[in-house]
């Protein structure tokens, strides 16, 4: 057998609890899709949820602390009750006669992240993937040569699919429908690698599964 | 007889396809068939930066998937810890994800020997951050004046107190990135680390991920990849320490021939009884 890297079947009372009630919550989850929506289903999404709503609650209003009431009631940020305010402006949603003061705070926060994020991707996710795509290997590998015009010609003809201004007849019509194969083709990867992580995910289910009943060591 | 077998195939309930599905998932982990790993050049490239830090060189680790994803990206997260102990490197622990980034650095750590023993010490060697929102914004600040973002560690020792972090600020005083994370992080990193401060960051991703991360890794921008169970298996066999994701490979790879039979079963019959009706 292939060597796993430790052997800890939890020996505590609270361990041994633990383990066998995270076991019975995944069965009760899977009884949806390998029998049918039960009882034991809804109870265990529900208190799933729970369980990540409160923890996602706790850990957000001690982050708020640490990062940001400590420095604003210690007087050494003060700047900081700006944007607990805005935060709070959030919670105008829930009134509807006071919803439009929502609408401060989500486009300081939606005009901030896209000035941010359009700045900063410009870089890595346009001039240097242009550069990438256009630099010729500097090996005399075939397969380099090769990978260079596929991606090279997959590109321009995906692009070019792309572009709706003219119609794809004539000569733009070979090069759109060769860019269309190449979508398929990467999309065709993309969901395949999206299959290997679903499998890979079920994979660590099944091996905690044989886990618990000590089929396989921990 | 044969198109009455094809039709039921056809229409077979997908119940009995989980059933098998996970059966064929498990089988390997108990008669395990130890099929070979072969290393990508994208997992070298990982093994090859974490095998030129030197001593003392800080390292931040970025812990940004949940335990749902632990089967993907956590294989990668501790073989490429139990590099950065072996290199006496420096590690800063963070994370984005509410409620998994103080599991996950715990299970990283109960794997490997250094941090029981005592021998990788925190504060001396390690920090432990936790967990703080805002992705983006946050990478972003943190490059340039981590202590604004991190005052603290999440047993409550200032910043400024920690010795490994007295002469760490930000993105320059970092040697290596790793970004373990199941969505965009590894991007944010790209943007406000990579880009600005030419800082090395490697991507621990998960399979989804492999084909935004092979961009990057032709444009320079990202120093190696380990694509989800596979990478940490490759990563493994690299660092010679097999684990989990090693035991994984053999039903993933099991899986996977299941998927391309019943594609190949369901298409021949779908085909025939098209053609009979």
């Amino acid at each position: 057998m292939i060597p796993i890297d430790v052997a800890a079947y939890p020996t505590e009372i609270t361990g041994i609890i633990g383990i066998w009630v995270g076991l019975a919550i995944m069965l009760m989850i899977y009884s949806y899709p390998m029998y049918k929506e039960t009882i034991a289903f809804r109870l265990a999404e529900h208190t799933f949820v729970a369980t990540v709503m409160a923890i996602t609650i706790v850990v957000n209003i001690d982050s708020l602390l640490r990062t940001s009431l400590v420095h604003l009631f210690t007087g050494e940020q003060l700047y900081l009750i700006i944007p607990i305010i805005l935060g709070f402006a959030m919670y105008a949603l829930i009134f509807p006669d006071y919803r439009w003061i929502s609408r401060y705070p989500i486009a300081i926060l939606v005009g901030s992240s896209l000035g941010l994020g359009m700045a900063a991707s410009m870089v890595p996710s346009i001039v240097s993937q242009v550069i990438s795509t256009a630099t010729a290997p500097t090996t005399g590998a075939a397969i380099d040569w090769f990978n260079f015009a596929f991606i090279a010609i997959g590109t321009l003809c995906a692009v070019s699919y792309f572009l709706l201004t003219y119609e794809h007849k004539g000569i733009v019509k070979g090069p759109t429908q060769l860019g269309r194969y190449f979508i398929m083709i990467g999309l065709g990867a993309y969901f395949g690698n999206t299959v290997l992580f679903r499998f890979a995910m079920l994979s660590g289910r099944a091996l905690f599964f044989l886990q618990v009943l000590k089929i396989v060591p921990m | 007889m044969s198109s009455g077998i094809l039709g039921k195939i056809t229409n077979i309930d997908r119940r009995i396809l989980y059933w098998i599905l996970f059966v064929v998932l498990a089988v390997p982990f108990i008669s395990p068939i130890g099929l070979p790993v072969f290393v990508t050049p994208t997992s070298q490239a990982m093994y090859n930066s974490l095998n030129s830090l030197k001593k003392g060189d800080v390292v931040v680790l970025g812990i940004n998937f949940g335990v749902s994803a632990w089967s993907e990206c956590l294989p990668g997260s501790i073989a490429c810890v139990k590099m950065v102990v072996r290199k006496e490197a420096k590690l800063i622990v963070f994370g984005m994800g509410t409620t998994d980034v103080a599991i996950t650095w715990n299970e990283i750590m109960s794997k490997i020997p250094a941090f029981g023993a005592g021998t990788y010490k925190e504060g001396d060697d390690y920090a432990f951050f936790g967990f703080l929102p805002i992705q983006e914004t946050t990478i972003n600040l943190m490059a340039t004046n981590f202590r604004q973002v991190f005052t603290k560690d999440t047993k409550g020792h200032l910043t400024d107190d920690i010795p490994m972090m007295k002469n760490f600020n930000g993105a320059k005083d970092c040697k290596l990135v790793l970004s373990s994370d199941t969505g965009d992080v590894g991007d944010y990193f790209i943007r406000y680390w990579q880009v600005p401060f030419k800082v090395a960051v490697g991507w621990i991703g998960i399979a989804m991920n492999a084909s935004t991360g092979m961009t990057y890794i032709r444009s320079g921008n990202l120093v190696g990849l380990l694509s989800g169970v596979r990478g940490g298996a490759e990563m493994e066999k690299l660092i010679g320490e097999p684990g989990s994701a090693t035991t994984n490979m053999d039903s993933i790879s099991t899986s996977h021939l299941l998927v391309v039979i019943a594609v190949i079963i369901a298409n021949v019959a779908y085909l025939a009884t098209r053609r009979k009706a």
